[in-house]
């Protein structure tokens, strides 16, 4: 082979796609050829000398240990498996023996603000359709739950796709609202309109004809809806 | 480190198991991904300790925006972003002590004083700063790509996934970033010969 051959082979090295095989006809190539070894003993030494300059003293156990450390402690939960294992269901018992006792005891002391209750008015919608997982966050609270098939809906409440999943919304009137994966939708208001807030992601529409006045705000503007289907993106 | 060519599904899997409450699947994303994102920030702040904050405080912001990562197999390409944006931050915040607000003002000699605990034997602390200056200095995209081919070790065509680019792009970036680079440390690579 001649050197443009290894030429090409270092060209692939420095791209990090250069195979096993490659690399040792390279590493024997440079042993016979000055210029080709010149080249890749160059490219190696590159690579130590950027690696070494840009590291820190701190280990990666040092740093993954600290940082796990400091992760709150509320984290998102998305929806349960669908099978449990025995463990998770005894959790699951603990947990729910736990929250009603907690749930009891709190409401004994007048303490609810301590727990994410909505304190939000309940509207008349529900959850059409669910696929995957889709977190929801009542206002004023900074927990996320999943959202459920039957669970109720309040003003405020901030629902977040994630990837792959969607849902429906359907409304009194059986307008209905699908938010597509990856998207983040507020209800801000309902109260003769609806108000509802897209962070990012897209929202497609179909509103019963006629419908009382509807409005999605996004980062960007307010948009009203004048007819009865409609789609709404934020990248 | 996991199987290279399998790494953006591995990142996938690994943000879902976070997201469903796995707290160790974070620690080993941490662990992946710790060396490209303090390289990321060494290489745009001059105090490695304040490198070190930046770093960590990217991986707890990353974790807190988890569930707002459209597409987790581009992990690495948001945590780079997310690292940028943090370092922006710091330098805006420390504008009045002339932290790295401009690069041609890199303060070689404290910098020095910050370096000393490197695990480097091979370079001094003068031509580790060089080496720092150096790769800031190179416009946003190529400085992306060399950390994250030669510090993340991620191929061509893994950096183009995870930042949405096209492989010959990215291929032509890295070519151009080493070009520059090789020329500005032409001095440094005749004193570590």
């Amino acid at each position: 082979m001649s050197c443009d051959k290894y030429n090409e082979l270092i060209e692939k090295y420095l791209n990090g796609d250069i195979e096993d095989t490659e690399l040792d006809q390279l590493k024997n190539h440079s042993l016979q050829c000055a210029s080709c070894h010149k080249k890749f003993e160059h490219l190696g030494r590159f690579e130590d000398v950027i690696k070494s300059a840009l590291s820190s003293a701190t280990t990666i156990e040092q740093a993954s240990d600290s940082i796990l450390s400091k992760l709150p402690a509320t984290r998102i939960v998305s929806a349960p498996a669908v099978l449990f294992s025995k463990q998770m269901a005894v959790a699951a018992s603990i947990f729910l023996a736990v929250g009603l006792l907690a749930g009891f005891g709190l409401a004994r002391l007048n303490a609810d603000k301590q727990i994410a209750v909505p304190t939000a008015a309940k509207v008349p919608m529900k959850v059409a359709r669910l696929n995957g997982t889709v977190i929801v966050k009542h206002q004023n609270s900074d927990l996320w739950y999943p959202l459920m098939p039957g669970s109720g809906i309040y003003v405020g409440d901030t629902f977040h796709s994630t990837a792959k999943s969607a849902f429906v919304l359907e409304l009194e009137d059986k307008s209905t609202l699908e938010l597509n994966q990856n998207s983040m939708l507020v209800l801000k208001l309902y109260n003769g309109g609806t108000q509802f807030h897209l962070e990012h992601g897209r929202l497609a529409a179909a509103l019963e004809s006629p419908h009382p006045p509807f409005f999605v705000s996004t980062p960007h503007g307010r948009v009203e809806a004048l007819g009865t289907e409609f789609t709404v993106t934020v990248e | 480190m996991p199987d290279k060519s399998n790494i953006a599904a591995d990142d996938e899997k690994l943000v879902e198991a976070t997201l469903q409450g796995d707290i160790s699947s974070f620690g080993i994303i941490v662990e992946r991904y710790w060396d490209m994102v303090i390289a990321f920030a060494l290489s745009r702040i001059d105090n490695a300790t304040d490198a070190e904050d930046i770093a960590q405080e990217s991986f707890l912001k990353a974790y807190s925006q988890l569930h707002r990562l459209r597409n987790p197999s581009r992990f690495a390409g948001w945590l780079s972003k997310i690292t940028a944006q943090q370092c922006v931050n710091h330098i805006r915040k420390n504008a009045h002590r002339r932290i790295a607000s401009s690069y041609t003002t890199y303060d070689v000699d404290a910098s020095a004083q910050l370096v000393v605990c490197n695990s480097n034997p091979g370079l001094t602390d003068e031509q580790i700063c060089f080496v720092r200056q150096t790769v800031s200095r190179l416009p946003e995209k190529f400085h992306k790509v060399i950390i994250m081919r030669f510090v993340a070790g991620l191929s061509a065509v893994q950096i183009a996934k995870q930042l949405g680019k096209r492989h010959g792009t990215v291929r032509v970036w890295l070519h151009r970033a080493y070009q520059i680079l090789r020329k500005d440390l032409v001095s440094l690579f005749e004193e570590v010969k």
